[in-house]
């Protein structure tokens, strides 16, 4: 968002208290969502439920393309869109609910750049592992990103998704990597999250910030989806206090929703955490 | 320990602009080598094609090929055994990877629109350096390869493939950089480095992002004047210069005052009368010769014969004269 609009939409929603019937808006669950959009959704669904604030879920196959910025996944409050974590998260700052209101200035710059870090290579291993992996891509990725349309059409938007995530990895220096580099990368990001998170509940104390419902979302996601291999999930299980601060928070704030979910596993993500 | 075997050789953009070396990349890596006191040899040089990989920088090692990417070129050089970050504890290191994703995601788009996308900034200064240190033919057409390379880039960066120079990519850019400039003025506080008294790679790569936005003179960019109030990052960078890059920061003062205080037009002037002088010269040979080689020498031959018709005349005239 540019600025403009950015100070005019916080505005508006400064005026507005949070309605009931938000919703958050994300691929087909079952058959067509992949790991990234599925871990970003997560830590959004996370967030909004730290702070409080109800949403519905809806599954759309269009939902990239009625997105503001592209990406998956973008709530719909009042008369307001808004995609993206960041932005969801200062919208909801202009309402008036915050999580990380406690931090002081070198906290706040440590949250923000820990974010960065999780953006920077946990998502990119992701889109990496997901497209630019033949392998995964072909069994995976492009049957269910493309699995809404009919032929031709799905062929042609599922090599156009894995052409631009390839022309982005060139951008950033990650196409010369290997895929051993890839897991290599994100041990150490597991490492790097294991470290700072040490034997505290949440990475900044007793209060769950939107840093923790980032990390959140993508282990988890990573944890309890089945890719081609496990190779991805082992990573992450070698580290323990994150295994447990993921049971923590799915225990927390997504207890009451697994009682009421009782659908049986579906062949690409089970419901929770071994 | 002595070394035996022949050391690795590090190509880098050569110095310029008051820096170093004028790429971020490259300062980067010199930083980090000269932090590891890792015995380098150095080659400074203006042409991204003699480079080992096509790019710069680059590392060639004698035994693991050549690599390209900053982050590369540390992995090699840490596995070689220069390790400035040796002393840092877990969290620190932790702390290290997470500072450098915010220094890629936040800082970098806004140094590639201020050095290659901005305009005014592109022409005065970029362009203008790059043309008059690259060789023959390349100047020519290599920086506006690099910029549109420079680009896309920053396009798939920032996930947005309708980025143009403007205002509003301008402020959007810049804002993000603030924010970082800010987290990073924040984190670094009153300390000498960022972490202890002796810097690692993320002082590396602080400096190398940095360095740039604050010594170039960049015609047109807000981000400067902010980043003139943070004067610990001021210190930092002026620290690192003066401790590890002596004899260039030296070289550096000179530079830019000849240029630019005494204004580019003045320097230019003598040279601009003799161009100006010797192009009109040319077209005014060329001219001639077109003339001479296709309508004017018809007439020239005319002329001639009607010479020697007279001169004829006159003797035949004389010749009754003197008979007479």
């Amino acid at each position: 968002m540019s600025l403009a609009a950015e100070a005019f939409v916080s505005q508006i929603a400064a005026a507005e208290p949070w309605p009931e019937n938000a919703t958050l808006y994300q691929p087909l669950k079952e058959d067509q969502i992949l790991l990234s959009d599925s871990a970003s959704s997560l830590a959004v669904q996370t967030f909004l439920r730290m702070c409080g604030l109800p949403v519905l879920v809806s599954c759309r196959a269009n939902a990239e393309y009625m997105s503001p910025s592209g990406k998956v996944p973008f709530i719909h409050v009042g008369n307001q869109v808004v995609s993206e974590l960041g932005p969801i998260v200062q919208f909801t700052k202009a309402k008036g609910h915050s999580l990380s209101d406690g931090l002081d200035d070198v906290q706040r710059a440590e949250m923000k750049a820990y974010m960065e870090l999780v953006n920077n290579m946990l998502l990119t291993a992701e889109l990496y592992i997901q497209w630019c992996d033949d392998h995964t891509a072909t069994e995976i990725s492009r049957p269910r990103y493309s699995s809404p349309y009919s032929w031709p059409l799905n062929h042609i938007l599922a090599y156009q998704k894995q052409w631009e995530v390839r022309r982005k990895m060139n951008a950033i220096g990650w196409s010369g990597k290997s895929l051993e580099q890839v897991y290599e990368d994100v041990s150490q990001c597991c490492q790097a999250l294991s470290q700072r998170l040490g034997t505290q509940p949440y990475f900044f104390s007793k209060q769950p910030t939107e840093l923790d419902a980032l990390v959140f979302g993508h282990l988890f996601t990573i944890l309890t989806t089945q890719l081609t291999n496990d190779e991805l999930a082992e990573k992450v299980k070698s580290y323990t206090n994150l295994l447990s601060f993921c049971h923590r928070i799915e225990q927390t704030y997504f207890k009451e929703h697994e009682r009421e979910s009782q659908s049986g596993s579906s062949r690409h993500s089970k419901g929770s955490l071994p | 320990m002595l070394k035996m075997a022949a050391p690795s050789e590090l190509f880098c953009w050569k110095a310029g602009l008051g820096l170093p070396s004028v790429n971020t990349d490259c300062l980067i890596v010199l930083a980090y080598a000269r932090f590891a006191g890792a015995p380098l040899k150095i080659h400074k040089i203006s042409n991204p094609w003699r480079s080992p990989t096509g790019s710069l920088p680059a590392l060639r090692t004698k035994d693991e090929g050549s690599c390209s990417q900053p982050s590369q070129i540390i992995i090699q050089l840490r596995k070689q055994k220069y390790n400035a970050d040796y002393d840092l504890s877990a969290k620190e290191g932790a702390d290290t990877l997470a500072f450098i994703s915010l220094l890629e995601e936040r800082l970098l788009p806004a140094l590639i629109y201020a050095l290659w996308i901005d305009p005014k900034n592109y022409v005065e200064v970029t362009r203008r350096w790059h043309g008059e240190n690259m060789s023959f033919p390349l100047n020519f057409f290599l920086p506006g390869c690099m910029q549109n390379r420079q680009l896309e880039r920053l396009r798939l960066i920032r996930g947005n493939s309708s980025l143009e120079a403007g205002e509003e990519a301008e402020n959007e850019l810049y804002h993000d950089a603030l924010e970082c400039l800010n987290l990073l003025s924040q984190r670094l506080g009153s300390n000498k480095f960022f972490f202890g008294d002796s810097p690692s790679s993320l002082d590396a790569y602080v400096f190398g992002r940095l360095a740039p936005l604050i010594k170039i003179r960049l015609p047109n960019c807000r981000l400067q004047q902010n980043l003139k109030n943070l004067d610990n990052l001021n210190t930092f960078c002026c620290n690192i210069l003066s401790l590890y890059f002596p004899s260039e920061s030296k070289e550096g003062v000179n530079r830019p005052m000849s240029s630019t205080q005494q204004g580019s037009e003045f320097d230019n002037e003598p040279y601009k009368r003799r161009k100006q002088l010797l192009s009109v010269l040319v077209a005014v040979a060329a001219m001639l010769s077109y003339a001479l080689l296709t309508g004017i020498v018809a007439i020239e031959h005319m002329q001639e014969e009607e010479h020697v018709s007279p001169a004829s005349l006159r003797g035949s005239s004389q010749d009754e004269e003197e008979e007479e």
